[in-house]
């Protein structure tokens, strides 16, 4: 295991670094500088780029870029806090401290609540309940966060006043509650729909049948033994979902007027503020790689018939 | 051992998610505590001194402790780039910077109300800093005496080296301000250090004599030098402070000579001001605190001046213009500025062509079913507000008609151009004859590009419309993201691209010369040397009747045979929504004061 683990984190380096060439390439492809406004000069360009080191060869920046991130130096913001350290920007405005905050906390209510209620669909299969829950899933699956956003903002803190219209730095319980809900209900509905279709395939095979058989309890055939297989496919999809999370975070962050880093990941691109998009790329990329590999490790925890490395076959 | 590993897992997962939440430094806990202190404390003092809002008991515990402190929250833009007075390009830098700083001369309310709103007052500009100024008889040295009792808000006394530090920042081409055009061709030597690069910044036309005595010498004499001298990129800056840290911006760190002192900075959250108690005129000020919220979402804006949060906003979704009207939250200010299309004079090569295309624009309909905020359709290029030096407004100053319609109209005396069906009349002949003579295919496509808007899209969608009903004319709308968009037009790609002016100062010139040949701003490529010697006389000359003709002839032959280089739309307004508040201030190029903002009685 151990192994393993140190062969992936060697892996996690390149594929950063391959990241990073990517991100690079990419972000010079399209059109733009950082320092192009309705009222500025090529003159005023050109003197703009020399004083960032943007006039040199894009081999030279990018390998400007790989030093400089191999000793923490994430670079300074060309456009959006110009002049500030992208670091800074980062972590110690707190910016990805809060989207973390924020996503941690709609993926544990994605999971808690998602899970059970796949369960409990799949359990009473046919029921109206069932067709209950799978009406509110599809439901919750096609509304934009959004519109669900401004909804829950109108009424829950225009109309009943229950909580603050501003959330901003999240200083108080009340804060995370609406913001929390529009980001995870998406996740939840998918999650519980992804749970009740692995759910009934797993009601169905055949050790369960044997289970039933022996005369297990309903509810521990369905919570010992049918929900740890069907586990596997919610465990893959959790990986990717936190970085989906903290990323399309921008219109839940904009909605509730949260300086995060959601809203940072979108606008720099916009804006071109190239050491940001790298910055903010690589962070991201270097969290769901983590997560991807905790998502691996935990598959084994779950079902040890699955193998990590070529030896264990 | 397997559970040990679940739940080392776990732990390590916990932690990751975490981490970074412990990682805060301690001063993001204090903004925190300070962000959830102040908006409960507006809302106290709101209930307490405003008493129109509706905090549903929401501030019942803390408004007899801190009643008395006046607070105003407003939210007029988001996180801004900087608010480096040098570097600011943006209106709500440029308010920022008005609060923060003083310049030799100030906007000063009166008791006009521009938008017929009691509570929002317009402005003149009066002495700031400077006691007194006088000028050479030639009108072009001008030398400003410093008030004895302006003091940087460390306490050290305000100098006239401020200003020449400043200044020389602004046109260092090293300092690559957007601004750096500013005194171009105005301020000695301005134009050859910062467009040539042949001069020194220190040759610039400006030097502290002493302390307390500044002087300017000026290219040539300039009709609006003196509301230069109120604009935000010039006000004065100190050399210590500027150079003395890497980010002298930040709260910690910044000094300032105005009303208002930058006390605390979230970033995309809020900005925080509190009363400079060096401020000469500091007993009269009014908010204790100005917080600017920043952000970028109309509904969130919206919800927290419903909610009474914010108590001044100037965005909300535009279909509630008119309700909000009515109920008396929003007014819509006059706004010195243009929304126009360029017409590429290289792209769309025959006069005709663009005179066509500008004459069967429906504007009343852009205005009345588009944008919908009470914008006047565009007559000229100038925006209206701009004055000419006996008063009247520039764009009206010839006749009703405009200056879009003016010359045509002496051309084609038979065209009615006072109704839209005798424009589109006229457009058809003139788009038929360049057409029948060879000069125009047909079948040639002309690319309009626009910004990703909403706003934007639905003009263009309305002008394609018109062109196409109108003339046949073949369009074809692309959307762009604004770094694309900007960099197309400095490549002059497009047949149609959209813009919007605002104006700097209150000269014509803010417009007309940036369609002079070889401006930067001249996207449409328009060339004509008769334009651009007008309008390099009209810059050397004082106001005064020769020179409004000049100005007047100059937008005219904008219009006329071999011209129209641009299509005016409409003329801006600034609408805007506020609540408990007075003596609110407000000048034409979009700046909001209030520094001496009172509770609303």
């Amino acid at each position: 295991m151990v192994a393993y683990i140190l062969k992936r984190v060697a892996g996690s380096i390149a594929i950063l670094l391959l990241i990073m060439v990517v991100t690079f390439l990419l972000m010079n492809a399209i059109p733009g500088s950082p320092f192009l406004t309705e009222k500025s000069t090529p003159e005023q360009i050109a003197l703009a780029e020399a004083k960032y080191g943007l006039d040199k060869p894009l081999y030279v920046q990018l390998w400007n870029y790989i030093k400089n991130y191999c000793v923490g130096d994430l670079g300074t913001s060309l456009k959006m806090q110009e002049g500030t350290p992208v670091k800074d920007i980062i972590f110690h405005q707190g910016k990805f401290a809060l989207s973390i905050k924020l996503g941690a906390c709609a993926l544990v209510i994605a999971v808690l609540i998602g899970i059970p209620l796949g369960c409990i669909a799949a359990y009473y299969r046919g029921s109206w309940i069932d067709g209950l829950l799978r009406v509110l899933t599809t439901v919750g699956v096609a509304v934009p966060t959004f519109v669900l956003a401004a909804l829950l903002l109108v009424v829950f803190s225009v109309n009943l006043n229950w909580f603050p219209t501003l959330s901003g730095s999240l200083p108080d319980a009340k804060s995370y509650v609406l913001p929390v809900i529009s980001l995870s209900f998406y996740y939840t509905c998918y999650i519980a729909k992804l749970m009740r279709t692995s759910m009934l395939d797993a009601i169905h095979q055949d050790y369960i049948r044997t289970a039933k058989a022996k005369g297990v309890k309903t509810h521990i055939l369905v919570l010992k033994h049918a929900l740890r297989n069907s586990l596997i496919p919610v465990i893959t999809y959790l990986g990717p979902v936190l970085a989906g999370i903290i990323t399309g975070s921008f219109v839940v962050e904009s909605t509730f007027s949260i300086p995060g880093l959601g809203k940072y990941f979108v606008q720099c691109v916009l804006s071109r503020d190239y050491p940001v998009i790298m910055a903010t790329t690589v962070v991201l990329s270097a969290l769901v790689i983590f997560m991807m590999l905790i998502v691996d490790i935990t598959y084994k925890l779950v079902d040890p018939r699955i193998t990590l490395t070529a030896k264990e076959e | 051992m397997k559970r040990i590993i679940a739940l080392l897992l776990v732990l390590c997962l916990a932690v990751s998610l975490f981490a970074c939440t412990t990682s805060t430094p301690a001063n993001t806990g204090t903004t925190t505590t300070t962000d959830t202190t102040s908006t409960t404390t507006n809302s106290g003092s709101q209930s307490a001194n405003a008493g129109t809002t509706d905090n549903s008991g929401k501030t019942d515990t803390t408004e007899t402790t801190v009643a008395e402190k006046f607070v105003v929250n407003a939210c007029i833009a988001s996180e801004p780039e900087t608010i480096d007075p040098s570097t600011i390009s943006s209106v709500d830098g440029s308010t920022y910077t008005q609060h923060q700083f003083e310049n030799l001369m100030k906007y000063q309310m009166t008791n006009d109300n521009p938008a017929g709103d009691p509570n929002m007052k317009s402005t003149e500009i009066v002495l700031g800093q400077a006691a007194g100024y006088t000028v050479s008889d030639d009108l072009t040295v001008y030398t400003f005496t410093l008030r004895d009792d302006i003091f940087w808000s460390d306490g050290v006394p305000v100098k006239a080296q401020d200003w020449v530090y400043s200044w020389q920042r602004l046109v260092d081409p090293a300092t690559a301000s957007d601004y750096g055009y500013f005194l171009d061709n105005i301020v000695l030597n301005a134009y050859d250090i910062y467009e040539e690069n042949t001069k020194d910044k220190s040759e610039l036309g400006i030097k502290a004599l002493d302390d307390k005595t500044l002087e300017i010498t000026l290219e040539a004499p300039c009709a609006y030098f003196l509301e230069m001298c109120a604009f935000a990129s010039l006000v004065p800056l100190r050399q210590d402070v500027v150079e003395g840290s890497d980010n002298w911006t930040d709260p910690a760190n910044i000094v300032v000579n105005g009303a208002y002192k930058l006390t605390e900075w979230v970033h995309d959250s809020y900005l925080k001001m509190e009363k400079n108690e060096k401020y000469y005129d500091y007993d009269n000020l009014g908010p204790d605190e100005i917080i600017w919220w920043l952000s970028d979402s109309e509904t969130a804006i919206y919800s927290a001046y419903q909610s009474g949060e914010y108590q001044f906003i100037e965005s909300f979704p535009s279909d509630l213009t008119e309700t909000l009207q009515a109920s008396g939250d929003c007014y819509i200010n006059p706004y010195v500025g243009t929304y126009y299309l360029y017409l590429n004079c290289s792209k769309v090569t025959d006069w005709r062509v663009r005179a066509a295309m500008v004459l069967s624009v429906d504007r009343e309909n852009i205005v009345d079913n588009v944008t919908q905020q009470n914008q006047s359709p565009a007559t000229g290029f100038v925006a209206s507000g701009i004055l000419d030096s006996t008063g009247a407004d520039f764009a009206f100053g010839v006749s009703e008609l405009g200056a879009i319609y003016n010359t045509l109209s002496t051309m084609y005396p038979d065209a009615d151009l006072s109704t839209y069906a005798g424009r589109c009349e006229l457009a058809q002949q003139l788009y038929q004859a360049a057409v029948d003579d060879g000069s125009w295919d047909p079948n040639t496509t002309v690319v309009y590009n626009f910004n990703t808007s909403e706003t934007h899209k639905a003009i263009a969608e309305a002008c394609g419309s018109d062109w196409v009903t109108v003339l046949g004319l073949k369009i074809s709308l692309e959307n762009q993201e604004w770094a694309t968009y900007t960099n197309g037009l400095g490549e002059h790609t497009f047949g149609v691209a959209r813009l919007g002016w605002i104006a700097d100062y209150n000269d014509p010139v803010t417009y007309l010369e940036l369609l002079v040949t070889g401006n930067s701003y001249n996207y449409g490529l328009f060339s004509n040397e008769a334009y651009d010697a007008k309008i390099n006389s009209a810059k050397a000359m004082l106001a005064g009747a020769e020179r409004d003709a000049l100005l007047y002839e100059a937008e005219e032959l904008l219009f006329g045979e071999g011209g129209f280089p641009v299509c005016p739309i409409y003329y801006y307004t600034n609408p805007y929504c506020a609540q408990g508040l007075t003596n609110v201030a407000y000048t034409t190029m979009g700046y909001f004061f209030f520094q001496y903002a009172q509770p609303a009685a």
